[in-house]
Order: C-alpha cells, then structure tokens, then sequence
C-alpha cells in the first residue's frame, strides 16, 4: 500500500498549502500524514488545503489523520497517538456549535472516499469542494 | 522486575489517568508485588463508602509484576448514572469489567514492555555478535499483543431460545482494534443487546481504548438498554473526559426476543446486511450518524426492523470490507453481498466461515491488515427453534 504526498504553496486571499495525497491513506501510512502536516505548521503553514483527487481509498484509521490534522491547524498540541487520549475537547466544542472550522478544507474527494467521510459524519467537519481552484478561492 | 521499572511511573499515570473522570466514588490502583501503590486514580484508596474490593493479579512472562485493586462505592453520574444512581449491580458489573479489561490491557502494556527490554538487550548482545535479532522478537512482541487481545473477545455467544447466533473473530498482525458483545440485558432476559465495534488507529492505543471502550458500552447498554442512549452516553464520556485521538464506531442493537424486532443504531460502523427467509432481495440496514469521540453531538435516530421466522443479519467490520488482495483490490461490498447471497440458507455458523474464507482468499498472501470480525444471526423458524443455541466459529 503506498501514499505519496505533496505539498505546494498559494497564494489566495491567504497563503494556502495544499496538500495532494495520492494512493491510499490507512493504518500503514496515517501517523506519517500527521507527522508531515505538524512539519508544515512549525514552518508556518496555517491554512492548509488537503486535495484528495488521488485518494484512492480512505480507511478508517485515515479518519484519525483528518480529524488529528484539523486540531493541529488549530494550534492545538499534538495528539499523543501513543496513549490513545489526551486532553483536548476545544475542537469538539467548536464543531457542536454548528460552525464549521475554515483553518483545513478538503477537494475533490472521489465518490467511495467520500462516502466513507459521510458514513463516520466527519464531513461535518469540513468545507469539502469540488475541485482545487474552487477550494481555493474559498479560503 | 516491577512495574514501575517496566513501563515507568509517568505512563502509568498516563494509563490510569483517564480513569480518573470514571466514577468519583471508584478507586482503581496498581500495587507492586510488595504491595506497595505506585499508581492510582479516583476516590481515596480505602475510601470508607468502599465496600467492594477486586483485586486482579498482573503478570508477566509468568511471573507475578503486581496487582491491578478496583474498589467501589455508591456509584455516580456518567457510568451509575442520574437515574438508578443507587444501583448497585451496574457498579458491580463496571468494575468486574473494568478489572477486567484493565487488567488484561495492562499485561498486553506491561507484556509489551518486557519484550522490547528484552529486544534491546537482545540487539545489544546480537550486535556485539555482529548479529541482529531484532525481527524475531518482534514478532514474539506481536503474538503475545495478538494472544492477550483475544481475551477481550467473547469466544461463545449467549444461547437464546429461537435464535442461531455465531461469530468469527481474527486479528490482525498488528494489533486492531475490532470488539463485540452479546449478551442479554441485565435485568430484562427477554431483550438481547448486540455491539460490534472497531477503534481507528491500531497499536497499544487503540487496543487500550478498545480495552475501555468495550465494558463502558456494556454499562451503557444495560443502563440506558436503548441503542442511542448507550451510543450516547458512551460518546459523551469518550469526547468530554477522554478527549480520545482515536475514534470508535460503534454499532448497537438491542433484540426484542419473543417478538423479533430489531432495534439498532449506528455511529459510523459499517451497515450490516439482513437477508430475509427465503430469497427476497438482500438489503442494507441503513441509518448512520458520526462515529464515537469526535464530536458532541451524534444525532443517531433508531431503526427499528422487524425479523421474520428465517431471516439472517450479518454484521461485520471494515477488515472484511478493506480487506486487499495482491492486485490492490479491495474486498468490497459487492463481494461480501455475493458471499451472504450464495451462503443465506446455510447455518449462521457456516455463513461466518464461508465469508471468513473469502475474505482470508481474497487477500492470498498478504498479512491481514486489519482486524476480522464477522457476526450472524438468524431468528429461527418455529419448526427449528428447540436446536437454537449459540455457536462460534
């Protein structure tokens, strides 16, 4: 199973780095997303734009990359993956409250990848766009 | 060996401190084999409202590292609950799972620690032989998390009167994090409660969660004895005292025996299939809202489906489903629908191996990435009801 990722900066209204998976994002490879996202926001990064045009299938361990990515965003401290828990409840306060987060938005899921998202509600926590140029322009 | 020079105090805390929120009146400690406390959570150890004490030996590598002490009192909100807070049998059966479940979790944690000790003292010496052992205890590490995840996994299902139930559970080479329960509400013996689960994520932390997500569901079940209730209180636990990374989700149905009705609902979990008697078409049970930890409102509604005399459900988790064949096709939903179509007239115990066997073909000579958990149950017709028992594969 392999997961390329890449990144690359715009300039929207905002600097955006998007952030392309291609391949497939599940158990073998979810901790190295979130480890490649903290490096982009100790170097600055603040609005991040995930494109899943590539994704060819999202298992649910790739759920934890998201949800993990968007606390990150946040300025949250790291999840501890290892211990299982830690204690961080803002971002779930934030999502109750019907507002949906704009520091991470998604693109171009394709339909089974987006069903998985649908499925487990985690697109309730998502912009989710059609495309780059659009996700872009939303930022 | 000791505990606290195994795995140090600090994840100690790290272990048990999640506990804490539990239940104020709900002690759970950890002894040295001198019986010194090197860790605990909760009310004061020997609290006077204690009145109820278990005590689980922990060992390791066979040898006694020390003692896992659950004590108890008159139990509280989230897991006694505001109403029937005077329970007494919920706290029994939460500490009687907790000691449990915690006390296997802790040797799985304690287990793995000794191992990979025993790793570096290998590579260590292995690499003064200019020789490297590594992979080999490795894979002892894995068979020991594998054999002590089992435990958490009930082998045989409860027997109940017009219904063939069985189960198929098979881990992964990493340990995953997939659960089930079956078992007849505490104190209603006509309404069975059903919960099939799988933590995201895999490794100590998931098998951790797994470990206390598994009797917080049970509580919650016999408590609220509503799937949304207990899917409910389960998710408020886990978002507003755990603040988990990972996430579970969770499917929960409670059976209303006499009458065949199916009460479910479901955070996040894969849809389970009902095949009714004879060769109507297969269907999803649909309805599904946002898996467990995530957010703090689920918004689950319950579905109600009503089982006729001959009429299967099978339940099953993504390792069936994502399970990938060399090729990097995954097992989908098209051929799980096929497997239940040709096999619904079988026995449920051969529904699950026949499904168990495609999938385990499917991925021919890959490591199984996931954990299996396959679930069937069929309400029996009248004829066939005095040979209804529960079996597992």
């Amino acid at each position: 199973m392999s997961l390329t990722t890449t990144t690359e900066e715009v300039d929207g209204r905002v600097p955006i780095t998007v952030l392309a998976l291609e391949g497939e994002l599940d158990a073998s490879n979810y901790e190295r997303v979130i480890d490649d996202v903290r490096r982009l926001y100790d170097g600055g990064t603040r609005n991040l734009l995930i494109d899943l045009g590539g994704l060819t299938f999202l298992a649910s361990s790739g759920l934890v990359a998201l949800h993990s990515i968007v606390r990150l965003l946040h300025g949250e401290p790291p999840p501890d993956l290892e211990s299982g828990w830690d204690a961080l409840h803002s971002l779930g306060l934030d999502v109750s409250s019907g507002a949906t987060q704009a520091e991470v938005q998604l693109c171009g899921a394709q339909p089974g990848v987006a069903r998985v998202l649908s499925r487990t509600g985690l697109d309730r926590l998502f912009r989710i766009h059609p495309d780059r140029a659009t996700a872009i322009a939303a930022f | 060996m000791t505990l606290n020079n195994l795995i140090g105090p600090e994840r100690l805390d790290r272990i048990l401190g999640p506990l804490a929120a539990l239940d104020a009146t709900l002690t759970v400690s950890l002894e040295e084999r001198s019986g010194r406390v090197v860790a605990a959570v909760g009310a004061p150890i020997g609290a006077r409202d204690h009145r109820r004490r278990i005590r689980r030996d922990i060992s390791v590598d066979g040898e006694l590292a020390g003692r896992l002490v659950v004590q108890g009192g008159p139990p509280t909100r989230e897991i006694g609950a505001t109403d029937g807070a005077d329970d007494p049998t919920t706290l029994d059966r939460t500490m009687d799972a907790l000691a449990e479940s915690l006390g296997a979790s802790l040797e799985l944690i304690l287990a793995e620690a000794s191992a990979r000790q025993a790793a570096e003292r290998a590579v260590a010496a292995a690499a003064d032989r200019a020789d490297d052992d590594g992979g080999s205890r490795l894979d002892a590490e894995l068979a020991l998390a594998r054999r002590i995840q089992r435990s958490f996994v009930p082998l045989t299902s409860p027997s109940i009167p017009g219904y063939e139930i069985a189960s198929h559970y098979e881990a992964a080479r990493e340990v995953g994090g997939d659960f089930f329960d079956v078992f007849r509400l505490r104190g209603q013996a006509s309404r069975l409660a059903i919960v099939i689960a799988d933590v995201t994520g895999k490794g100590i932390a998931a098998a951790l969660l797994m470990a206390f997500a598994r009797p917080l569901l049970h509580a919650a079940i016999d408590h609220a004895a509503a799937p949304v209730g207990a899917l409910d209180r389960t998710n408020r636990i886990l978002v507003e005292e755990r603040g988990s990374a990972l996430f579970i989700t969770a499917l929960c149905a409670i059976v209303e025996i006499r009458a065949g009705r199916l009460h479910h609902a479901n955070a996040g979990h894969e849809p389970p299939l009902i095949a009714p008697a004879g060769d109507g078409p297969i269907r999803w049970l649909t309805g599904s809202g946002p898996l467990l930890g995530a957010f703090h409102d689920l918004g689950l509604t319950e579905c109600v489906t009503e089982l006729g005399e001959g009429d299967l459900v099978v339940l099953y988790t993504d390792g069936v489903t994502d399970a990938r064949a060399a090729t990097g096709e995954r097992f989908g939903d098209d051929r799980l629908m096929a497997v239940v179509e040709a096999n619904r007239a079988r026995r449920p115990a051969d529904v699950v191996v026949a499904l168990a066997d495609a999938v385990r073909d499917h991925q021919f000579g890959m490591p199984p990435a996931d954990d299996v958990t396959i679930l069937a149950i069929r309400r029996l017709a009248r004829r066939h009801r005095k040979r209804g028992a529960g079996s597992a594969a």
